[in-house]
């Protein structure tokens, strides 16, 4: 049977029968020989979905059922809304932008302290705030929705 | 020696102390945090005492339970690791106050050098060089504005009170000022609950270079040569080494700027181990920066080329011990190289990432030291910094102590939390880095520079495949460490029992 499987969004072709060339050594840590060469992959099931470590570098990894017809079906978000996540559990120091307000590339959102760091949140593209749902000194958790622009 | 020692830190360092202890036959008492019940310098150490709640102003910064706890164990000094409460005269002043030995300089000291502001006055008083900058704190805009202007901008504002990169800002113009004291002096107040901003001139790349020091209590004082610590990101070091390449290409600036650290260090009467920091400019001058007085993260690469156990020596220290040897006894052998290995994102502007170590495969061989705080199934909590382990290595030079880095990074594997494993890397095999062309702003550099990284196919299938594997594991619940299959024989002893 033939299976798809995205690594970075490239897509990889496997035949069932190459996975003879897998071995799981401990649990979730895969030794894979493969055209002589000897590679040591770590899956994680994270919030996003299947990642892969291979030597200190991560892949997102998407295993396609080739009975399921509806691949692809994954809306992509587009230009239109974006909303504006907490990475990971923090306090909101500072919300630097007010709903109405026009944003650049680059221009600070709003300041988050976790691990004694605080992080500026910037806006990867132009756009406008058309929400701000966390306050200064408020206690958020990741993959809160901070603010959202359009 | 002192008959018990409570460590006031946790973490890597908490454990490196915990370990100098045991080997001087010492017994250790650690103290942690409601986050820190499991961590692993509570597992290793001889005693424990809980000092309070997940924040560290709650517990790691409570001076009163920590003297408490030293009394219940009935400790007679306390090392206070870096951070924290290590640079704070006001505990150091307590501890002698309780009759505890705080293993570190005077609190006098701590105050004649703690503050940047006055540390500065006190080096230029003893003839040191210094970066040009305000000597009184500038947290006042229109003090700021006008300070700014007289120094010329681009200009560095800096916690008066400050280590560790809190409360840094780097403003280079004048429509910036405002915004970045409001947020250095929070950051600052936050960190070091004083909020206090002073301002210097900034030097276009310059390396960080920094000497180490040691005075014992009968007059002896020495320096141990430099580290290189020009590799940060968000104003903290990331990656050290000891020699400096800079000091190899001049060399000449060892014994100067050691003779210059040790100037300001008898100016202030100075007694245990401390960091002298300097900055260079492309011309082989240098300015004092400012002064640790404590141990240092990077410590371990002196330890390394120069052969002394700085902990150990620190203890010995502050029981009274002479120093076991002199200026002239000091030697530097090879070359070190540490990483420090965070847990945080480098792809996204090293944002710091908590969450529970999943699987850890810890690197070692030849010429590998690795000081870890972690152990798999370990929460890497919210509240304190990302520092999970620092990897050093040693070699015969600069390309043999940076391959085997490498190697052991090649070897080191962590899940379950995002590290700065992979950027390490990238950057020991980049060409910059390898001929020793670094500077304080090499990270921010290198990031603008750096593509994407290459797409391998072999790795790509590779990858494949083991997620194919896995998923399929998954499906059959087959992912669990008893069901790893180890053995052919037992793999197929479970498919006859089904049978």
């Amino acid at each position: 049977m033939k299976w798809q499987v995205a690594v970075d969004g490239r897509t990889i072709e496997i035949d069932s029968e190459q996975l003879g060339a897998v071995r799981q050594v401990e649990p979730g840590v895969y030794s894979v020989l493969l055209d002589g060469a000897s590679h040591e992959v770590r899956l994680i099931e994270t919030s996003q979905g299947l990642s892969a470590e291979v030597g200190g570098r991560r892949f997102a990894v998407e295993v396609r059922d080739p009975r399921d017809t509806s691949r692809g079906s994954r809306a992509s978000l587009g230009s239109g809304r974006q909303n504006v996540a907490a990475p990971m559990p923090g306090k909101v120091v500072r919300v630097l932008v007010n709903v109405g307000d026009s944003v650049d590339v680059g221009q600070g959102l709003i300041v988050v302290e976790a691990m004694k760091m605080q992080n500026e949140m910037k806006a990867t593209r132009p756009g406008r705030v058309i929400e701000v749902r966390a306050g200064a000194g408020e206690t958020v958790g990741a993959g809160d929705t901070l603010l959202i622009l359009e | 020696m002192f008959g018990k020692v409570l460590v006031a830190n946790r973490g890597e360092i908490a454990v490196r102390i915990i370990r100098a202890l045991r080997e001087m036959k010492i017994p250790s008492v650690a103290v942690f945090s409601d986050a820190d019940r499991g961590a692993l310098h509570v597992r290793l150490a001889d005693e424990a005492e809980h000092i309070g709640p997940s924040p560290s102003a709650d517990s790691y910064l409570r001076v009163d339970r920590i003297l408490e706890a030293a009394k219940k164990h009935g400790a007679e000094a306390i090392h206070p690791g870096y951070g924290f409460l290590s640079e704070n005269a006001e505990f150091a002043a307590a501890c002698a106050e309780a009759g505890i030995v705080f293993i570190g300089p005077s609190a006098d000291s701590i105050r004649r050098l703690g503050s940047k502001t006055a540390a500065r006055i006190l080096a230029k008083q003893a003839g040191a060089p210094v970066v040009p900058g305000s000597e009184e704190p500038a947290t006042e805009i229109e003090t700021a504005r006008a300070l700014a202007r007289k120094i010329g901008y681009p200009v560095l504002l800096k916690a008066a009170a400050g280590g560790g990169g809190k409360g840094v800002r780097r403003v280079n113009a004048e429509s910036e000022l405002a915004s970045a004291i409001r947020d250095a002096s929070s950051e600052a107040e936050r960190a070091f609950h004083n909020g206090e901003i002073y301002i210097e001139m900034l030097l276009e790349k310059p390396r960080h270079i920094e000497i180490q020091i040691a005075g014992d209590h009968h007059g002896n004082l020495v320096h141990l040569g430099e580290r290189e610590c020009s590799l940060q990101r968000r104003h903290q070091k990331i990656v050290e080494e000891c020699p400096s390449p800079f000091v190899q290409k001049h060399p000449g600036v060892r014994a100067a700027m050691g003779e210059a650290a040790l100037k300001i260090a008898r100016a202030a009467g100075y007694s245990n181990l401390g960091t002298v920091e300097f900055l260079t400019d492309s011309r082989g001058n240098f300015f004092f920066l400012e002064v640790n007085t404590r141990l240092q993260v990077e410590h371990p690469v002196t330890e390394l080329v120069t052969g002394y156990d700085l902990v150990q020596l620190q203890l010995r220290i502050a029981a009274g011990e002479a120093l076991p040897f002199a200026q002239k006894d000091v030697a530097w052998r090879g070359w070190a190289m540490e990483c420090r290995v965070c847990a945080e994102d480098p792809d996204n502007q090293f944002f710091p990432s908590a969450g529970r170590i999943d699987q850890l495969r810890e690197p070692s061989g030849p010429g590998v030291r690795l000081d870890s705080g972690v152990y798999p199934g370990w929460t890497v909590p919210l509240e304190y910094d990302s520092l999970l382990a620092k990897l050093v290595t040693w070699g015969p030079d600069r390309n043999t102590a940076i391959q085997r880095l490498q190697r052991a990074l090649n070897e080191y594997a962590i899940t379950g939390v995002e590290t700065n494993i992979a950027f390490f890397q990238e950057i020991l095999g980049d060409r910059e880095f390898r001929a020793g062309n670094i500077s304080t702003e090499f990270v921010a550099d290198f990031l603008a520079r750096r593509g994407p990284p290459e797409p391998s196919p072999k790795l790509d299938a590779a990858v494949a495949l083991a997620a194919l594997a896995h998923s399929r594991n998954v499906r059959r619940g087959a992912t669990d460490a008893s069901k790893v299959e180890t053995s052919r024989w037992l793999a197929e002893g479970r498919g006859q029992l089904l049978r």
